[in-house]
């Protein structure tokens, strides 16, 4: 799976240099490519989706490249472009559509880009980052962070800080293109906006065709809504399934983000913790589904093997939650050549809409690149060749309203993944219903360490309280100026 | 070349070359004073600071005495003392691996070392039983989960039959236990080679002496070799100590950092740990528990060298 | 009458030497038994690496097996092209080094030292013995705090300075070669060395040095394989990822499982692809181990 990605993505980068430098070069890609695709599927696959992404990358690239390869690289410019991410995914995109970029030399309008990557486990990636920009200001031209990216659950963190650079500084504005939630969630306290983000992110109910053929007599997605679209009904359908031995969902944490990003009031305001009614909800919802055996008992975490393998075909669960992403970065097994069962899916909006994650670009404060910062941002956001291909060629949902809507109103545009269904459009009608509200800077600890904590409470293991005083030591530790109950 | 000038007359040497020993361990004092009593002199003092970091505000370093000190100390709501707690899962993971550590070291030291068993293929044995400790920790720690996680090969065993899937990792007991186990695994051999090494150097005609006044093995092995054995048995038992209070990777990856089930595999250095990494950097709440790590690993050591009381230190050169 | 009694002491004679011989052969089963399962126990795991590291990621996922499947060289070459931890036999490299120079300096600067208590009756000998002892149970991680904040004043990080220079005061491996030295190394030979005008330094490094091969031999390997998989440490100084040691980028690699990028065959991989240099480096010094280390209170 990860190497189907890896191959097509090689494949389509190759033929973009080819077609952007002459071929020049062309050879030494090739080889990077080669032993990555080095398994028969892999090598098919390719060459299917290969020709789809050159085919648009040939035509539409010359009408973006030319002019900029017209602007001369601004004078000022530092000579290195650093850009700090936590996965390679943005890489991959950035390589391929952004706009100027050459892939032979590596070099955006003729400047390096240089890519640290470190992983979000154990806040690695935070803490690399905020040591480096905490240091950015003396640190040495080719060292100082000039793009970096950050997560919903602690954005926050960054842009209500002097760390990052207001975007109208870069000659940037919100375009009405974007969706207001994501411009929400770059804003600082005094509604400066910060930053902006590639995706919009609303999650949806994706399940498997064949439950729920089996379970509510039918897989197409209208109707499958219309039995799921409250949580009385889907508490009904669980019910339901489990009589057919069938799981509702397989993480005890499944349905978290659906509560936690609809909070109606903050984890933590003014210095003291108290937990959202909103996760209160959720967490009785786990203990009666557990109770029920309605999900695994084996209480799998949401990123953990024993619920990645309930998406294999052998599987016996029905729904899981999550944006546009989740179907790449997360259903790698039903993915799988062999084991998956791909094109048995379908996405709707489920109970109660949510968004979940979302990349966003922020500028560092002391980027010798401000030029280069804003280009990225805008070729991600308002160049629309750009964004219609992250829909085509990497299943996103992007932050541009127009080339969304045009795609939810394509009628030959399908993702064959979810059975031909049109998600764009799926996930264009629930944005309306998206809300940013009540961040705080403790978001991201508090979510994880709740659903750690608590979980010894939904086995029966531990009481309640007991669980909750576990997360609040947990919070303590992390933030020790939070009071806790 | 004489770094140290030291005109301390040799006492009761026939050559005066005392001045040769502070030469000889100058290099090692030098060093452990920069790299460690330095760092841990300020690490003491960075306790008494309040001084962590809040997203991406530094906050401090401002004196507060003790108080990182009394927070650590006082229970929280529901009467928990975690430091207690995390010592406790400290010891008493290290106590599991380590008994079956020193029992299975020294069984197979006899064996190796025994002229009356002349075992064969000792060679192979021997280079094979400390093996285990070439794989780092954290592979360790990796490979058990694996084998006991919920859809591991234990579970599809106890699911084939129609059965619940034990959780071993949401099981108090069986998540330390696992734990012990690879800690045990991975030093046995370790443990085995010092062993050997201490029971060659028991006199030989010591055995002989036993077999002729008639005793048997299991005699020989209490009243001689165990005896002779003690010195290099309390530098064991201490090295064991000092590696399990620092107990870290394995919990630290079986659990993947959260300590469960209900913190009861969290370890001091984990705690530690949740202080020094990440987004906190609580240096003074780190400092404090430092301290604490430091008396706690004194005291054992104490207990140990009292308990077992070397024999006199030999007759010294 | 006479020859009866002779008789009856012979059939008691062979008796006993039947007991013994049972019992001897008993104890060798049972000895044997014990090692092989011992065998087994210390394999089992280097058996279930080669096996993870030749299944893809979705196999693992899928569920364990005792059988090898046939993705062991793309799981190499996944690994072998992995960018995101710069270049994986760079990383080999650098772990070779670092652990290399630590255990030389381990082994040296452990066995100088401990031969200065030794052999010179100094002011402050016994007191600085009992100092390091005292020294050996401080855990790395409680100075480990100082100890960064240090290296970040000397501006130390994203160098191996920090990493190899703290393994010339190692205190347990000081104290195992004193015991050595005590037990092994007759003064007579320094004094004769000195009676034949060698210096003391060459006496150390060219008459004493090779006595001591065996505990020295024992002790870098304990050292190597130390600072082979130490992951502490490293982890709070390198940052570069073309200084990365191998427990780091087995960490980098690790936090992505979970993800689409993560793949547990890769790590396999890596973990084996770091424990072959090591495994060599062991076998190489093991015959001193095999050859066993006489160590006590016996006197020469």
């Amino acid at each position: 799976m990860k190497k189907r990605i890896m191959a097509s993505l090689l494949a389509a980068a190759c033929v973009l240099s080819v077609a952007s430098c002459g071929g020049n070069n062309a050879a030494t890609t090739t080889t990077t490519a080669a032993p990555a695709a080095n398994n028969d599927t892999a090598a098919a696959t390719t060459t299917e989706a290969a020709p789809a992404a050159n085919n648009d990358a040939t035509t539409e690239a010359p009408a973006t490249e030319a002019p900029a390869t017209d602007a001369a690289p601004a004078a000022d410019e530092g000579d290195t472009f650093n850009i700090y991410a936590w996965n390679e995914e943005f890489k991959g995109f950035f390589e391929k559509y952004q706009p100027g970029y050459d892939a032979a030399t590596q070099t955006l309008d003729g400047v390096k880009v240089v890519w640290t990557i470190n992983p979000s486990a154990d806040l690695v990636y935070q803490t690399k980052l905020d040591e480096a920009l905490m240091a950015n200001a003396d640190a040495a031209p080719a060292d100082k962070v000039d793009l970096f990216l950050a997560e919903a659950d602690y954005i926050l963190k960054y842009t209500d800080s002097d760390f990052t650079m207001d975007i109208s500084q870069l000659g940037l504005s919100q375009v009405d293109t974007e969706y207001q939630y994501t411009v929400d969630a770059a804003s600082d306290s005094n509604g400066k906006i910060k930053g902006v983000s590639f995706q919009c992110c609303p999650s949806g109910l994706i399940y498997r065709r064949s439950i729920a053929k089996a379970v509510l007599g039918t897989d197409d997605p209208d109707e499958v809504q219309a039995q799921l679209d409250s949580w009385e009904k889907y508490d009904a359908v669980a019910a339901k399934a489990k009589e057919q031995g069938y799981y509702m969902h397989a993480a005890y944490a499944e349905t978290y983000r659906v509560f936690s990003n609809n909070a109606t009031g903050p984890w933590v305001s003014g210095g003291t913790l108290s937990i959202p009614s909103v996760v209160e909800d959720w967490t009785n919802q786990a203990k009666t589904y557990y109770d029920n055996g309605y999900i695994l008992d084996t209480l799998p975490g949401i990123w953990d093997d024993g619920k990645n393998a309930e998406m294999f075909n052998t599987g016996k669960t029905m729904c899981f939650f999550g944006p546009a992403w989740y179907f790449n970065f997360c259903m790698g097994n039903a993915q799988d050549p062999d084991n998956g069962c791909y094109g048995d899916w379908a996405v709707i909006k489920g109970p109660q809409a949510h968004f979940w994650g979302g990349t966003w670009m922020l500028a560092a404060t002391g980027t010798d690149n401000p030029t280069l910062v804003a280009k990225v941002m805008k070729a991600f956001t308002e160049d629309e060749s750009v964004c219609e291909q992250l829909i085509k060629n990497e299943g996103q949902f992007t932050n541009n309203k127009n080339v969304n809507q045009k795609f939810a109103e394509d009628p030959n545009y399908g993702n064959a993944f979810l059975g031909g269904q049109n998600d764009v459009a799926v996930f264009a009608g629930m944005t309306d219903s998206i809300v940013w509200q009540n961040a705080t800077i403790y978001d991201q600890a508090c979510n994880e360490g709740y659903q750690d904590c608590i979980k010894g409470y939904i086995d029966g293991s531990i009481d309640k309280d007991t669980a909750l005083q576990n997360f609040y030591s947990k919070i303590r530790e992390q933030y020790p100026s939070v009071t806790t109950p | 070349m004489s770094s140290t000038t030291n005109s301390a007359p040799a006492k009761r040497r026939s050559i005066s070359y005392a001045k040769w020993g502070y030469f000889f361990i100058a290099p090692f004092v030098l060093v452990f004073i920069v790299c460690t009593f330095i760092p841990l002199v300020s690490t003491f003092y960075n306790s008494l600071f309040e001084n962590y970091k809040e997203g991406l505000t530094v906050v401090g370093p401002n004196f507060v005495g003790f108080d990182n000190f009394v927070k650590l100390f006082t229970p929280r709501a529901d009467g928990r003392l975690e430091i207690l707690n995390y010592t406790v899962n400290t010891m008493t993971m290290w106590i599991m691996g380590a008994i079956p550590q020193i029992v299975f070291a020294l069984l197979l030291a006899v064996i190796f070392t025994s002229e009356r068993l002349k075992i064969k293929g000792q060679g192979f044995f021997k280079t094979v039983i400390y093996m285990p400790n070439l794989i780092m920790a954290s592979a360790f720690a990796m490979l058990f989960f694996q084998i006991f996680s919920d859809v591991g090969p234990i579970n599809q065993i106890i699911t084939a039959n129609g059965d619940k899937a034990f959780l071993f990792f949401n099981n108090e007991w069986s998540a330390k236990s696992i734990i012990a186990f690879i800690n045990f695994l991975m030093w046995f051999g370790n443990t085995t080679i010092l062993l050997m090494a201490g029971i060659m150097g028991i006199d030989q005609s010591l055995f002989e002496a036993a077999s002729i006044d008639g005793a048997n093995s299991s005699q020989v092995f209490f009243k001689i070799t165990l005896p002779l054995l003690m010195p290099i048995l309390i530098y064991v038992v201490i090295t064991a100590l000092i590696g399990g209070l620092q107990m870290f990777d394995v919990p630290q990856i079986i659990t993947n950092g959260t300590g469960n089930p209900d913190q009861t595999t969290k370890t001091l250095v984990m705690a530690l740990n949740g202080q020094i990494n990440g987004n906190t950097r609580n240096f003074g709440m780190a400092g404090a528990l430092s301290v604490i790590l430091f008396i706690i690993t004194g005291i054992l050591s104490f207990i140990v060298f009292r308990s077992t009381e070397p024999k006199k230190e030999g007759k010294k050169k | 009458m006479a020859n009866a009694s002779v008789n009856k002491r012979n059939g008691q004679m062979e008796y006993f030497d039947k007991t013994k011989t049972t019992s001897l052969l008993v104890s060798r089963i049972v000895s044997y038994i014990f090692l092989v399962f011992v065998t087994v126990l210390s394999l089992f795991s280097f058996y279930l690496l080669i096996i993870n590291a030749s299944r893809s990621n979705a196999q693992l996922q899928a569920g364990f097996s005792l059988l090898p499947r046939e993705h062991f060289i793309d799981n190499l070459v996944t690994a072998w092209n992995d960018t995101s931890i710069f270049f994986l036999p760079q990383g080999i490299l650098n772990s070779f080094i670092v652990s290399a120079i630590t255990c030389i300096l381990t082994a040296y600067f452990s066995a100088m030292t401990a031969y200065g208590i030794c052999v010179y009756d100094f002011k402050g000998n016994k007191a600085i013995h009992k100092f390091i002892i005292l020294v050996m149970m401080i855990p790395t991680q409680v100075s480990a705090l100082g100890f960064i904040q240090l290296v970040n004043q000397f501006n130390l990080t994203n160098t191996y300075w920090p990493l190899v220079i703290p393994a010339i005061a190692a205190p347990a491996t000081y104290f195992y070669m004193k015991q050595y030295i005590d037990s092994t190394l007759p003064l007579e030979i320094v004094e004769a060395a000195r009676v034949d005008g060698s210096n003391e330094f060459r006496t150390f490094n060219f008459i004493c040095l090779p006595i001591l091969k065996p505990a020295l031999a024992v002790q870098m390997i304990f050292a190597f394989v130390g600072s082979w998989n130490n992951f502490f440490t490293p982890a709070l100084i390198i940052s570069k990822k073309e200084l990365m040691t191998l427990p780091i980028m087995l960490s980098i690699v690790r936090s992505r499982i979970g993800s689409q990028a993560g793949d547990m065959g890769e790590v396999y991989m890596i973990i084996l692809l770091a424990i072959v240099p090591v495994v060599i480096v062991y076998l190489f010094l093991s015959k001193f181990i095999i050859g066993g280390v006489t160590l006590g209170s016996v006197k020469g």
